[in-house]
């Protein structure tokens, strides 16, 4: 086969090599994405935000709708108290949506299919949720890890249990966005390959699956920024109302 | 006055049917089922890794090897399923 379907993942430098103290901090397609994506979404709400009218454009219709169902969402799984926290998840939501919509054009580079990306924002809110929880319960916040009405002998077994689901939100929360997107991608590129080996007698089969799973990648990709977006109003909501 | 009153039935009505479409759409009920269905099949896994890890690194702070490793593998598992039954309870609560 003439194509490699994991050269799509492949991170290379745009423009110059920038090193600071012996970080490589050069720009690279990733960052062009992020960036495209972030332009992206403040462009969409500028243009949304710029009139206000009360029969709303379609640019302001689709800001408004993406804001109801952000708010909707907090208030339906972290309550009123997550309120203040909306900011936070909304770009969450949407930069995670855009980067996994612009992955999904043709030649261009999916962000959220590397591991590092999403671990990071996933630690950035396991940490984030941590130091709430803290902050609101001060030392109480450790009765997460001791569920009430579990009788003395188990409680030592459930403690640890509990902690290694604890730690485990940031690996299940990343890995989740991550695994999909590659695997989406992958299997795209796979498809997409057997199309042109086949040539013009066998190729038709691939190619429909190809359009199929375009469409189911696209809903994929709406998913997972709804899923990372839904958990972290979980996470949230464990560390603003304590009741276990 | 009665007239008033007409449109304040009226707009019960219009109400009340505003609100049970809203409620039975489909769907988001099915793209909600999808992203808890996402969630149940990593988070199985990641308590796994997660307490795999743990014994690997428990180990070789306290030199037991292979002892905490298959300790914490099974722990792992328990706290998946645990999880796993858990959100189910609480999908179950929902409807």
């Amino acid at each position: 086969m003439a194509t490699n379907p994991m050269h799509q993942f492949q991170v290379y430098r745009i423009g110059p090599e920038i090193k600071i103290a012996g970080i490589d901090l050069s720009f690279t397609n990733a960052s062009l994405f992020m960036l495209l994506s972030a332009a992206a979404i403040c462009g969409l709400l500028f243009l949304g935000t710029k009139e206000k009218k009360i029969i709303p454009s379609k640019f302001q219709l689709i800001s408004e709708m993406f804001y109801n169902f952000i708010a909707k969402m907090i208030n339906d799984t972290a309550g009123s108290k997550a309120k203040p926290y909306f900011p936070f998840i909304f770009s969450l939501f949407m930069f995670v949506l855009f980067c996994n919509m612009l992955g999904m054009l043709p030649y261009s580079f999916t962000v959220t299919s590397h591991i590092i990306v999403t671990l990071l924002m996933a630690i950035f809110i396991f940490v984030a949720v941590t130091v709430i929880g803290f902050l609101k319960h001060g030392f109480g916040y450790l009765k997460l890890f001791v569920p009430s009405g579990v009788p003395a002998m188990l409680l030592p077994l459930i403690t640890v249990i509990e902690i290694i689901s604890y730690l485990s939100r940031p690996v299940s929360l990343s890995v989740r966005l991550f695994a999909n997107m590659m695997a989406g991608h992958t299997m795209l590129k796979v498809f997409g390959g057997f199309v042109i080996s086949l040539g013009v007698l066998g190729g038709w089969l691939p190619l429909s699956f190809s359009v199929a799973l375009t469409g189911l990648e696209i809903l994929v990709a709406f998913l997972q920024a709804y899923v990372f977006a839904i958990l972290t109003c979980i996470y949230l909501n464990d560390a603003l109302n304590l009741h276990h | 006055m009665a007239n008033l009153n007409d449109f304040k039935t009226r707009l019960k009505i219009a109400k009340k049917k505003l609100k049970n479409s809203s409620e039975n759409t489909d769907n988001n009920r099915n793209s909600s089922s999808m992203g808890s269905a996402f969630k149940l099949s990593t988070d199985l896994v990641a308590h796994v890794a997660v307490g795999t890890i743990i014994g690997f690194i428990l180990d070789s702070w306290f030199d037991t090897k292979p002892w905490l490793i298959i300790i914490f593998f099974f722990l792992g598992s328990i706290a998946g399923i645990l999880n796993v039954i858990k959100t189910a309870k609480q999908m179950q609560e929902k409807e």
